[in-house]
């Protein structure tokens, strides 16, 4: 970790999807700025619900939720979605080229000042990611799951964002993939100070970073040290 | 024939109903148990049309803009409750937006061709206007229930590509556009389809309505064509301006994209 204080704290938060039955009740949780968080929880916890919550694809029923102490709500949502960006669940790209991809982000009108990447730079991301079979005018549907996750992954890397939200980023990789992306995040985290959150299922090795864990369960989150036996 | 219509009287009236008497027994005779169907749509098109008839003269009569307005805007409110009900969504409320847009698009088209195009005066001459706001409304209201209908679905459909590109900083415009485009396409290609038939495949419904009332063909066919583009132009007008106000319900004050996958309990 970088430093201490927070940059995404949750006060009071509630959210349900009907209101008999909250997924998180009055949640209280500051994530500290350049932390490393494990998101963890059994199936229908609301893992994918509460990093849809911190770049506001979802709103609380109640409470309120602060990024940099202020509100979600007072920052321009492409703005705010750039700086804490979410990577889905199930890698999303549309019928074009690998570089069409990585780009895409770049045409958009609040990212119009961003400079975008050379064709090195993102060669360079996709070997770090061992991708490097990919040329970037393949098209992104003939890449097999896996390889989408990582180059999904590495068009959110390109934006720099301050938080990365994480939805299971490993799930379809085989293990030396897996630990590659584990080890570029860790090292993203201690060098650039992106605070990361992720969702994952693997038991992750004790790596260069010790992560914190956030567990999710009965309407709840509860901040754990980390620990090998906490996971099992 | 000479100019001016032939006369149906009430006898000859009765005489048209030989052809329900045998749609009635053709559907007797194979159990198609449509007979009840039949005579409840003979009766619905003899009453509301007779209804439709006075209630016209009625208002030539006047000639006055108010009744020719409130006419106007009974068939709009009516047109946007078919849509209301041909288009099942019940997550977004879409009535007011789609009757918004058909007011404007509609008055404006409506005014211009009666007005400018055809040159009545005044603009609201009710021999003009009622018909032919008439055939404005009914035919751009299936292009808008098209569009919206199309839209709403691939909203549904490409939820994970419109959130992909708002997790990347597009806003709610910028993640979408694509959606629209279909949905503009869809309610469009009907009635550039039906200019692309006209006369070949079809005597279009106005045009055989005005050479059997004894008009000039040549004439007929100019109202004809000033209908089919106006047609065309306000289903444009009508299908933008509603799919442009229903997608901005379709996401919330912070760009998020509300219309969810259908679930039971599912918060809409």
């Amino acid at each position: 970790m970088v430093s201490a204080g927070s940059i995404v704290e949750f006060r009071d938060v509630s959210y349900g999807f009907s209101e008999g039955r909250p997924l998180f009740s009055r949640v209280n949780l500051s994530i500290r700025k350049g932390g490393y968080y494990l998101v963890q929880g059994p199936s229908g916890a609301g893992k994918s619900t509460f990093l849809r919550l911190i770049n506001r694809l979802e709103e609380p029923l109640s409470g309120e939720i602060l990024f940099r102490g202020r509100a979600l709500s007072s920052y321009p949502p492409p703005l705010l979605r750039r700086s804490i960006l979410y990577v889905q669940q199930s890698p999303t790209v549309i019928d074009a080229s690998v570089r069409e991809n990585l780009l895409m982000p770049f045409f958009f009108r609040s990212n119009a000042h961003l400079e975008r990447p050379e064709d090195g730079r993102m060669k360079g991301l996709l070997q770090d990611f061992l991708l490097q079979g990919i040329g970037l005018g393949d098209n992104a549907l003939t890449l097999s799951t896996g390889q989408l996750q990582r180059l999904c992954l590495i068009r959110g890397l390109l934006l720099s964002p301050e938080v990365l939200l994480l939805d299971e980023p490993a799930s379809a990789l085989d293990t030396e993939s897996a630990r590659v992306v584990q080890s570029m995040l860790e090292r993203m985290n201690t060098e650039s100070g992106v605070t990361a959150l992720m969702v994952t299922h693997r038991t992750p090795d004790p790596g260069a970073v010790i992560p914190v864990i956030l567990k999710l369960g009965h309407g709840r989150i509860k901040e754990e040290a980390w620990n090998m036996e906490s996971w099992r | 024939m000479e100019h001016g219509i032939l006369e149906i009287g009430p006898g000859q009236l009765a005489l048209a109903l030989v052809f329900i008497l045998a749609a009635g027994a053709t559907s007797l005779y194979h159990g198609l148990k449509l007979e009840r169907d039949l005579v409840v749509g003979t009766l619905r098109t003899f009453v509301q049309l007779f209804l439709l008839g006075y209630i016209l003269r009625y208002i030539f009569h006047l000639d006055s803009v108010w009744p020719v307005l409130g006419v106007f805007c009974f068939m709009i409110v009516f047109a946007a409750r078919i849509i209301r009900t041909r288009v099942k969504e019940k997550q977004v409320s879409f009535f007011w937006p789609i009757l918004i847009s058909m007011i404007i698009s509609y008055s404006l088209v409506s005014i211009m061709v009666t007005g400018v195009v055809v040159g009545a005066r005044p603009w609201w001459k009710p021999q003009y206007f009622i018909p032919l706001a008439g055939m404005l409304i009914g035919n751009s209201m299936n292009a808008m229930a098209i569009s919206l209908d199309r839209l709403l679905g691939e909203l549904r459909k490409r939820r994970q590509e419109v959130e992909m590109m708002l997790c990347h900083g597009a806003d709610y415009g910028e993640a979408s556009r694509d959606m629209v485009k279909t949905a503009m396409r869809a309610g469009m290609i009907p009635s550039i389809n039906s200019m692309m038939a006209a006369g070949v495949v079809f005597i279009p419904g106005m045009m055989t309505g005005q050479i059997l009332a004894g008009a000039d063909p040549v004439l007929a066919i100019r109202y004809q064509i000033v209908v089919m583009v106006m047609l065309v132009g306000s289903t444009a007008v009508v299908s933008l301006l509603g799919v442009l106000l229903v997608r901005r319900l379709c996401f919330g004050p912070g760009h998020q994209l509300l219309i969810r996958p259908e679930r039971p309990g599912g918060r809409s």
